[in-house]
């Protein structure tokens, strides 16, 4: 049975759900807003499902001809035969852009349900899901084109949606500014520098590679480092190796962009001022996600950039390859938005911070050559984030219910607790603020324990999917010797504490304690349509790291079964692991990663002397596992424990938390003091200076503000002063006053006698005949 | 391809009776003439093995057409233009140059290349000859005549009609 | 005397065409002047034809036959714009129909 022709209505599907509701969801909505919603939300969800449909029968597809790639064409795109120029629509078939459709469709599926339940009474409740159906169809684009162009499509096609949702509702106002419209306008211009990196390295491969199709570009990538040839820029001209690090390093700038890498990462906490599904699907499962596949479907490049290092010393600057500076830039980020999201408070900008930190493990993965595991770490990251948003969501919409409702009922109902409240102002009630939660585990009970199940695997504890996806990126840090990898193993490590820490800390605030405000006393449960994605999603996270489960053997230390792996790492381990269910994945991606093949016994990379590509280790490594868990449950335990003893609250809240019993025994030991001193000021001083020096007055402030901002204000000043007053300007009236002169002389001809132009038309054919005569005899 | 003597008659009487066409003051001789012109081109249709050709051309054109002229020319009363004939000798001047360089080309181009070659032998041309090419070669061409056809019928029923409601109005 | 051949023909038809196309330049009667179009029309259906002849094939006649179809057509619609153009201006003479003068 073969499928790949059903390709297309992946497509259609979605671009059907958008127009549907584009042309025809408001006056549904209008005229009654319940049948509206149901018919608009559903045909969205419809939309949505069968795009899932089709991802599975391409899936089987795949299942049943041997992982047999597939290029399905769907139209000529850009044909110019002058300059041999053909880049056609076609659709890339194989096992990583399935990988991707599913992930894309199935998270997405069960986000468009969720949506309906949480956007319900929305007055633009189509408009919502126009969006979100245009969304998919042009993720599906960016994973399903065979070629950068189209891939560049759909890249940009999702940061436009991403632009849309971000500023959903655009017309709300704080302290007078647009704040939504706004941050939806600073994601938009902070990806187009990425973007710029991105058009340019698609240019730059073009000129190189003669076509943009991912095979010719990868075979002629190996065949000209192989022969060692020189590209010609015109003036210069530059050995291959060299170009394709200008390509990795300019892809790296894309997916700092797209997937909040630093420098570029500023957008995305902001970017939490869409609806919370839009966080779920778009920033944080899905289209974030869209720099990692990037990166590992150009794995040849990214590893013939690692060639080119290592045999000839070609890198950034000379000192540095471009997988290295990636998996450094990954990891640097992984740590630092890690570190940044101690100190918030907005339920959401934890967790946007967290995928920022998340991100960074996966760029930092796909720099060290471990493809799989970004891939892995990015599905188990998309079920586990995506539950953690959509939980939430469900925390805020229960919030704001709940404030709904003492706001209506004003002291009549609860008369003792609603003189605590009184005292803060109504309008100033922000549901997403954690400090003004608590205790909402009785409340809200489906919302916690998903959200627990969430947290626990974010955290990587075991068995959560997170603990595995993230314990084989560690384990291909640790094995691989090379002082980047051992940086970045160090770096990733801490971050990962930090990841438990910074959840722990969340889990506190918002599910246990007491209640700190009336909202949260009267929070109820979400509606079934939010409830049932998050079980959905929770069962996802608990099974999902059976999807590339290491071979675990018993036998010998933990430290010389790291190094027996790394020696036998492709050997006789790999042939004799390929039979069993465990890494599943990493042999269902193995057929679209040419990499495996290219380093293999007599692939074309295997040759080279100094050059070795970093295999993941196949086996669990013992140390690493136990480090990670370790440094995970520490990491929760002391957040219990500070946020117990020190809440975060704001100043005017008396603290109902200090009458329970929390983790008494810490208190009886004198190093809590110690610890209270110096440590927790040190570290909030360090996240704080972070937070709101390097991150907020520094990269927001003055690096975006003044340095990019001025810059461009400057320079439209000079186009519109200058260029176009006087270039632009001149230049049209100095067109019109020509024309005005010429019409002048010309008019007279015109005597409106018809004989006149007969004897005009006579005249030219008989010159035309004369013409010919003359050169025919 | 036809006795020279018959051709040269012919040929006089079609170049004597398109001069007449264009001098004569009068309309009404110019459409004689024209008619005249036309039988001797359908005379030389007979002479060129085109039979069916040579009849449309007497009807359609000699009969048919040349009747709708003589019919408008009587309707309007337009046998002469009254007022001054205003003469632009320059644009005389250029358009008889004009016309001379132009069968000077043809005929330096017809001595140039002369044909060495006989003209094919005869060939069936009946109507049911000629009804079989035009359908089996110019299917597409025919539908398209007919609508044009179709068309022109309703533009000239349109005048018609557009000119009363202006009248009235 | 020598055969008659096609050169002959086009001749004919070169010399018919001249004349029309002096007729449309030279005269000013607009009836005259479609008279002429029609002349030149003819003059090409002779050549059509001959080349038909002198070739052998029946192509050069089908055209012919398209042309006269035409010819009908456009003297139609030709016709009911001057019966038109007279009735508004009370004049065939083109010299009067000059409101594209520039």
């Amino acid at each position: 049975m073969t499928a790949y022709g059903l390709a297309p209505l992946l497509l259609i599907f979605p671009a059907i759900g958008f127009f549907f509701n584009a042309l025809f969801g408001r006056r549904f909505v209008e005229a009654d807003s319940k049948i509206g919603e149901r018919w608009s939300g559903w045909i969205a969800t419809l939309a949505a499902l069968s795009a899932f449909g089709v991802a599975l029968a391409l899936f089987a597809t795949l299942q049943a001809n041997h992982f047999e790639a597939m290029v399905v064409p769907v139209a000529d795109w850009i044909v110019i035969p002058a300059a041999d120029f053909a880049v056609a629509w076609a659709m890339r078939v194989d096992t990583l852009s399935v990988t991707m459709m599913l992930v894309v469709t199935g998270v997405g599926s069960l986000i468009h349900i969720y949506a309906m339940g949480y956007m319900h009474g929305d007055k633009d409740f189509s408009r919502f899901f126009a969006y979100f159906n245009m969304f998919i169809f042009f993720m599906l684009i960016l994973v399903s084109g065979s070629n950068y162009l189209v891939l560049f499509v759909g890249w940009e096609g999702v940061g436009l949606c991403s632009f849309l949702l971000i500023s959903y509702w655009f017309t709300v106002e704080k302290d007078g500014k647009m704040v939504n419209a706004d941050a939806g306008r600073k994601a938009f211009i902070v990806n187009r520098v990425g973007d710029f990196g991105m058009v340019l390295a698609i240019i730059l491969i073009f000129w190189t590679f003669g076509s943009l199709g991912f095979e010719r570009v990868f075979e002629s990538a190996i065949e000209m480092t192989v022969h060692q040839e020189t590209v010609h820029f015109g003036f210069f001209s530059a050995p291959i190796g060299a170009v394709i690090t200008a390509i990795v390093a300019l892809f790296l700038l894309g997916a700092t962009g797209k997937s909040a890498q630093i420098p570029l990462y500023v957008w995305l906490p902001d970017a939490m001022a869409g609806p919370t599904p839009v966080s779920a699907l778009i920033h944080a499962a899905t289209m974030v996600t869209s720099g990692i596949y990037l990166l590992v479907r150009s794995n040849v490049l990214v590893e013939l950039a690692r060639v080119s290092f290592v045999e000839q010393g070609i890198g950034i600057f000379g000192v540095i390859s471009a997988p290295d500076l990636i998996a450094l830039v990954g990891a640097s980020t992984a740590l630092l938005a890690g570190l940044i999201a101690f100190t918030q408070f907005d339920i959401k900008k934890v967790l946007a911070y967290s995928t920022v930190s998340q991100l960074g493990f996966m760029i930092a993965a796909v720099g060290m050559g471990a493809y799989v595991a970004a891939m892995f770490h990015l599905i188990t990251h998309a079920f586990f984030k995506a539950l953690l948003f959509l939980g939430s969501g469900s925390v805020i919409h229960g919030m704001e219910h709940g404030h709904h409702h003492i706001h209506h009922a004003h002291s009549d109902d609860h008369p003792s607790d609603a003189e605590e409240f009184h005292d803060q102002e109504p309008d100033h009630f922000d549901p997403q603020d954690m400090r003004t939660m608590g205790g909402l585990r009785h409340k809200m009970k489906w919302t916690f324990w998903t959200y627990l199940i969430g947290a626990l695997a974010l955290a990587g504890i075991f068995p959560f999917a997170g603990f595995w996806s993230k314990d084989e990126l560690l384990a291909h840090a640790n094995v691989n010797h090379s002082n980047v990898f051992s940086a970045v193993y160090w770096m990733l490590t801490i971050a990962a504490f930090c990841t438990a820490f910074y959840m722990g800390r969340q889990l506190m605030m918002v599910f246990f304690g007491k209640p700190r405000h009336g909202a949260a006393e009267h929070a109820h449960e979400s509606p079934r349509l939010m409830t049932v994605p998050l079980v959905i999603l929770a069962v996802l996270t608990i099974i999902g790291g059976s999807m590339n489960l290491p071979n675990i053997s018993f036998g010998g230390g933990a430290a010389a079964d790291s190094h027996a792996v790394v020696e036998e790492g492709h050997g006789e381990e790999m042939v004799a692991s390929s039979k069993g269910l465990t890494l599943a994945l990493e042999h269902w991606l193995e057929e679209s990663l040419l990499i495996f093949e290219l380093s293999e016994e007599g692939g074309e990379l295997a040759a080279y002397e100094n050059y070795e590509y970093p295999h993941t280790p196949t086996t669990l490594v013992w140390v690493v596992a136990i480090i990670s868990t370790l440094l995970a449950l520490s990491g929760l335990l002391l957040a219990m424990f500070v946020v117990y003893r020190k809440r975060p609250l704001s100043a005017t809240d008396p603290d109902p938390l200090q009458k329970l019993k929390p983790l008494w025994w810490f208190r009886i030991l004198p190093l809590e003091t110690l610890y209270m001193k110096t440590v927790v000021p040190a570290f909030k001083w360090l996240s704080d200076w972070l937070a709101f020096t390097v991150d907020w007055n520094f990269w927001h402030d003055f690096v975006h503000n003044n340095i990019i901002r001025d810059m461009f204000v400057s320079f439209s000043t000079f186009l519109a002063d200058v260029f176009d007053k006087y270039g632009v300007d001149g230049t049209v009236n100095g067109i019109g006053s020509v024309t005005k002169g010429l019409a002048g002389v010309l008019r007279k001809t015109q005597t409106g006698y018809t004989r006149s132009y007969a004897l005009g038309i006579f005249l030219g054919a008989v010159l035309l005949l004369a013409y010919f005569l003359w050169f025919a005899f | 391809m036809g006795n020279p003597i018959v051709f040269g008659l012919l040929a006089v009487i079609a170049i004597g009776s398109a001069v007449g066409m264009l001098t004569s003051r009068n309309a009404v001789y110019s459409a004689l003439f024209l008619v005249l012109n036309f039988a001797t081109i359908g005379v030389f249709y007979i002479v060129l093995n085109a039979p069916f050709i040579a009849m449309v051309q007497i009807t359609v054109y000699a009969g048919a057409i040349m009747v709708l002229f003589l019919f408008v020319i009587m309707l309007l009363g337009a046998e002469q233009l009254r007022g001054v004939n205003s003469e632009h000798w320059f644009h005389l001047g250029l358009s008889i140059l004009l016309a001379g360089l132009l069968i000077v080309a043809f005929f330096i181009v017809l001595v140039m290349e002369g044909s060495t070659t006989s003209a094919a032998p005869m060939i069936d041309t009946s109507p049911t000859a000629l009804g079989l090419r035009l359908f089996e070669g110019y299917n597409l061409p025919f539908l398209v005549t007919g609508v044009l056809l179709l068309s022109a019928t309703i533009g000239v029923v349109i005048f018609g009609f557009s000119r009363k409601r202006g009248e009235n109005v | 005397m020598s055969e008659v051949t096609i050169e002959w023909y086009i001749a004919l038809s070169v010399v018919l065409f001249t004349i029309g196309s002096l007729g449309v330049l030279l005269r000013r009667n607009a009836i005259i002047i479609f008279m002429s179009v029609e002349m030149m029309l003819n003059s090409a259906n002779l050549a059509f034809v001959s080349f038909a002849r002198y070739l052998g094939n029946l192509d050069g006649q089908v055209l012919v036959f398209f042309v006269i179809t035409v010819a009908a057509a456009e003297v139609a619609v030709g016709l009911a714009l001057i019966v038109a153009i007279f009735r508004t201006k009370k004049s065939i003479s083109i010299d009067d129909l000059n409101l594209l003068k520039g």
